[in-house]
């Protein structure tokens, strides 16, 4: 790359970029969001190692096996519960394309229900288990059943005191630039609890209610 | 849910009791006065001077990322320093507790030596952790910090709000493994923590706690970092930057903190899962009920290796700065240079079993991590190589810089030579868990520290205008050097006598005249350390002689040796337009390096503000509830971080705009300040000055027409 | 970082939002939870087979979510996220396939074995 030998004409050269306006703002910013979600998908992965370290027949000690316990469709309403958000959600970001607020507002509240929906199957479910004697202190593997479930279940509750938020700065500040970048990052978000989902519930409880 | 704590526990303190404080310990008592007293003085000196509103206003709240770069190096050298008493108490312990004949010292309640059993696991637990996680990831990110946006022609980083709370989270951390020291006790389980030893049956005391949260903390810091950094490179480029132009030193922070970003996570996890079985009751690594304790060792290196390259990447870089400067040639196979990068990033992500070759897992697994962990080798050699061939018929300049970067090389060689050893499994069997293992990754580890130490030297003018003293620059090096050697080889050695590592009481009295090598080594790092502070003193002294331009050495390559030294808060007062892969080196090559924007445009900057700090406070708060189990303070801690969140969040920052005609003032006074390039100021060493001369040609009065104010 | 004078609701990653996209990433994703579910909780197939099936199922469904809602595909304005996640992947896959292969190895060798264990190989 030596660039000694090319004659430079000094008239011609730039030296200075006189017509840069700037990093894009928002774009910067979902990146950087989808960073960050890429790392906690990392994390849920290494959840994901540990559980089928201890998800071997002995990891269950003498205590109950997911066979045992897990309900599969109710898990699947849970399931449609946490779809139907993201999909309201989405509605939420097409009403946002035309600058329309109530549409906006409505697809955050109904994104917000359905969240709460599938929040209250999953503690439900866990006070059927546990008024069972089915706790994480009983076995390893029970203890990466529950840790599996409830992470996910910590990052719902995070996305529903986001989502309210949000509903909060739109009603407040319309459609900045910082508002919208921050509904496409909550956007990515929400989905990414979707797919991170998918693989919970077929390998968690699907796979368990199975072996 | 909640596990029951052996001891007395409140509601309103938690476990937390006036016995925690060790007031009667004869070494932490007298270190508690020493701290607070010179802490009053430093608070008095402060007041005194009226400088608190200049450190609010310039430090505590800033946002700028050379500020952040600087504050992260700070800290980093102080942990450092932290890190070297401890390790200065370990290597006196074991000189002095050697032989089956030592009685310890009775005064002290030690059997042998001056420490307990439990103290000394304290030290060395704080050692390790703190001199990989709070000495060289901050000097580390706090170089990437200043440098990596200078080098891409950026402004700042892509979020200056994220990147002052990834510092403050950071230091958080430190000041909660601090307050380990004088209430309560550390975790004495070495810094990456043995299962089932670290569950609450076998570690009833609050030390592991603190280690878990000084961790998260850390790892919640760092990854928050690598967002950032990842976000600039990819979207705040300026234009003409192109991928193929990017600085070396720029792609080494890429390539860390994509490992950052991925691992990080797994140490959180691994943590968070000891945390809930010390908290909860879980059984993922206790010894019974299913759980699997080799699940936590596993879980550890599988971030404690890719981690291990985190710190290493960034350290190959400085070097792939440094030594093209002092050679005066681009550097050699910059593409090979870039994929070997890459390639030792992609592949320290399937070697992290090598920690525990002798968990028992067969010859297949064995086999699978060995041999990936050869390959790192190879592009590790396409480095080297590459170093060694841009050195080669180049004008080296010995400067202090240069001696630091080619200690690195020597290390590197030895520490990667010595890892190969242990990649074996068979070798690794014999060797795994003695102080061979210690004196391969303190090779590695110390590769790292020379590596930035020359990059301190070498970018020093760039941030604050003045070179360092070049003599006592190189006093420092020899005398890190001959401790280096003093204190690791003898270690090497021991490694193959058969001693193990962490131990308090070193029975063989074989041993005794290598341990008091190693003490004197030690010795000697503590005249190293005297000297670094002289050369500071010195440096800042002589300032005004030292007083470099934007070009610091005359030699340099990359596009942060374009704007103004030390760099003014704006960064570039116009965004450079890059034409070449060196765009330094070639502006000067055509003599444009001293051509200023004839015209300017409106910068937008962002405001200081105080949140990341609070955020940073009400972390650390949290960390210290929680070691305590102090139930209501940590809702408190926790609530009041997430409102702080949201509150920034809702005020949002508009930031503020400095007009065309204020650049162009600014401009001016920092161009008038300069000392003129190629004076007495830029020859450091043999022939740099004659070079540039060589390359530059005088400004006609045609380009002056064209171009730039008149100030030159 | 002189965009505050465009509109953001017209910046590309906002006009990118497809009702009709986020449907179809939603009813496909919903029939195969749904057709998963009903293999596994009627026996439908032999083990191995029902494993292979709902593996299957997971799969196109992460797929469809991830191109039809969170847009990952080669656009000029989605490239940078779908080569991060390009990068990623191997990533996830190391780390839960290596961890599940040395630990299989380590329990065949130190675990009694029981017959007719499970394998989650
Ligand atoms: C050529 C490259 C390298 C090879 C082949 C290599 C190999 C190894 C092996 C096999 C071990 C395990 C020894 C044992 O515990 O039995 C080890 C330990 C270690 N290595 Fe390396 N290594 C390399 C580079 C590095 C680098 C670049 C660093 C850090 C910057 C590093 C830091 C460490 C640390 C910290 C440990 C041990 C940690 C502990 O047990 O506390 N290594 N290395
Ligand atoms: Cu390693």
């Amino acid at each position: 790359m030596s660039s000694s030998e090319t004659v430079v004409d000094p008239d011609k050269v730039r030296l200075w970029s006189e017509d840069y306006e700037g990093h894009d703002v928002i774009s910067t910013r979902t990146f950087g969001f989808w960073m960050y979600v890429l790392s906690d998908a990392m994390l849920f992965a290494t959840l994901f190692a540990a559980y089928g370290v201890l998800s071997y027949p002995h990891s269950y000690y003498t205590g109950p096996t997911p066979a045992q316990f897990v309900a599969p469709w109710y898990t699947f309403v849970q399931t449609m519960a946490l779809f139907l958000s993201v999909l309201v959600y989405g509605w939420a970001m097409a009403s946002l394309k035309d600058g329309n607020k109530s549409g906006v507002i409505n697809g955050l509240l109904g994104a917000l229900v359905l969240g709460i929906l599938f929040l209250a199957l999953d503690i439900h479910d866990v006070m059927r288990l546990v008024a069972a004697g089915i706790t994480p202190e009983v076995s390893g593997g029970l203890s990466a059943f529950y840790c599996l479930t409830q992470v996910h279940a910590a990052h719902i509750f995070a996305g529903l005191i986001w989502i309210i938020v949000m509903l909060w700065q739109v009603a407040r500040k319309g459609f900045t630039e910082d508002v919208v970048g921050r509904l496409i990052s909550l956007r990515m978000f929400w989905q990414f609890q979707a797919v991170m989902w998918v693989f919970i519930y077929v390998f968690v409880y699907l796979w368990g209610y199975m072996s | 849910m909640l596990v029951h704590v052996p001891g007395p526990w409140s509601p309103l303190l938690g476990r937390l009791a006036l016995s925690e404080i060790p007031y009667k310990n004869l070494i932490l008592a007298p270190l508690f006065v020493l701290i607070v007293l010179v802490g009053l003085a430093l608070v008095g000196w402060i007041t005194k001077r009226g400088l608190w509103g200049y450190l609010w206003r310039e430090w505590f709240t800033t946002v700028d990322h050379k500020k952040l770069g600087i504050m992260y190096i700070f800290l980093g050298l102080v942990m450092l320093f932290r890190g070297f008493i401890d390790g200065l108490m370990i290597r006196t312990q074991q000189m002095l507790a050697v032989g089956p004949g030592d009685n310890g010292i009775k005064a002290m309640g030690a059997i042998h030596g001056y420490l307990t059993p439990f103290h000394f696991g304290q030290i060395y637990s704080a050692h390790g952790l703190i001199m990989i996680l709070l000495a060289a990831t901050p000097l580390l990110v706090g170089l990437m910090n200043i440098i990596v946006p200078l080098q891409i022609g950026a402004r700042d980083m892509a979020f200056p709000y994220l990147n002052a709370l990834g510092f403050w989270i950071t230091a958080a951390g430190a000041a909660l493994i601090m307050i380990s020291l004088f209430v309560g006790d550390f975790s004495h389980n070495g810094w990456f923590g043995y299962a089932p030893i670290f569950e609450m049956s076998y570690s009833p005391g609050v030390g592991v706690d603190y280690w878990i949260w000084t961790l998260e903390l850390i790892a919640l810091g760092t990854t928050l970092g690598s967002i950032n950094f990842l976000a600039t490179v990819v979207k705040m480029r300026a234009p003409g930057m192109t991928w193929g132009r990017l600085p070396v030193f720029t792609w080494s922070a890429v390539s860390a903190n994509i490992i950052a970003l991925t691992s990080f996570p797994c140490l959180q996890v691994a943590l968070a899962l000891v945390g809930a079985d010390r908290y909860l009751g879980t059984h993922f690594f206790t010894a019974g009920f299913g759980g699997n304790l080799m699940l936590y060792t596993n879980l550890f290196w599988l971030w404690g290796h890719p981690e291990v390259y985190f710190v290493i990447l960034p350290a190959f870089g400085m070097l792939g700065e440094i030594i093209p400067t002092f050679s005066e040639k681009p550097l050699f196979g910059y593409v090979a240079m870039v994929l070997a990068t890459f390639a030792i990033a992609g592949v320290s992500w399937i070697v992290w079993l090598h920690h525990f070759f002798t968990m028992g897992m067969g010859p297949y697994v064995s086999t699978e991590f060995s041999v990936a962990t050869m390959l790192v080798g190879i592009p590790t050699g396409v480095k080297v190589f590459n170093w060694a061939f841009t050195m080669y018929r180049g004008r080296i300049s010995y400067t202090a810089a240069m001696h630091w970067a080619l200690g690195a090389l020597f290390l590197l060689l030895i520490g990667g030579l010595t890892g190969m050893m242990l990649s074996i499994p068979a070798i690794n069997y014999m060797v795994h868990n003695s102080v061979f293992v210690v004196a391969h990754f303190h090779m590695m580890l110390l590769c790292i520290v020379y590596a930035v130490f020359g990059a301190v030297i070498y970018w020093w003018p760039k941030v604050f205008g003045f070179r360092l003293n070049e003599a006592w620059g190189k006093i420092m090096f020899w005398l890190f050097s001959a401790g280096t050697a003093l204190v690791f080889i003898p270690m090497f050695m021991l490694g193959f006598m058969g001693e193990t590592r962490r131990l308090d009481w070193p029975f063989d009295p074989h041993w005794a005249g290598l341990f008091d090598v190693q003490e004197f080594g030690i010795a000697i790092y503590v005249l190293s350390v005297v000297s670094f502070v002289v050369l500071l003193f010195v440096s800042i002294r002589d300032r005004a002689k030292e007083r470099v331009g934007a070009d610091a050495w005359g030699t340099s390559r990359s596009l942060e040796w374009l704007t103004d030294s030390p760099v003014p808060f704006y960064n570039f007062a116009m965004v450079p337009e890059i034409n070449a892969r060196d765009e330094v080196a070639w502006r000067r090559e055509h003599g444009f390096l001293d051509i200023r924007p004839d015209h300017y445009k409106a910068i937008h900057m962002p405001n200081n503000t105080p949140v990341a700090l609070y955020i940073g406070a009400t972390l650390f708060l949290l960390g210290f509830a929680l070691t305590w189990r102090i139930w209501w303070l940590s809702g408190i801690a926790l609530l009041a971080t997430v409102a702080l969140m949201i509150w920034r969040s809702a005020k949002g920052d508009p930031g503020y705009v400095i007009s065309a005609e204020e650049i162009a003032r600014l401009d001016r006074e920092a161009r008038q300040k300069m000392p003129v390039d190629g004076g007495d100021t830029v020859p450091v060493g043999g022939f740099a000055g004659g070079q540039i001369m060589a390359y530059s040609r005088e400004v006609s009065d045609q380009d002056r027409s064209h171009r730039g104010p008149k100030s030159w | 970082m002189s965009h505050g004078h465009v509109n953001p609701i017209d910046h590309p990653e906002v006009q990118m939002a497809s009702r009709r996209g986020y449907m179809t990433g939603f009813i496909l994703a919903s029939v195969l939870m749904a057709l998963a579910t009903f293999l596994v909780s009627s026996h439908a197939l032999p083990p191995f087979a029902l494993l292979l099936a709902i593996m299957a199922c997971a799969g196109f469904a992460v797929i469809a979510q991830v191109y039809f809602l969170l847009h990952i595909d080669i656009s000029e304005h989605n490239i940078w996220n779908t080569v991060a996640l390009v990068a990623f992947i191997p990533l996830f896959v190391i780390t839960i396939g290596l961890t599940w292969w040395m630990f299989s190895q380590l329990y065949l060798r130190t675990m009694p074995m029981i017959p007719g264990m499970p394998g989650m190989h």
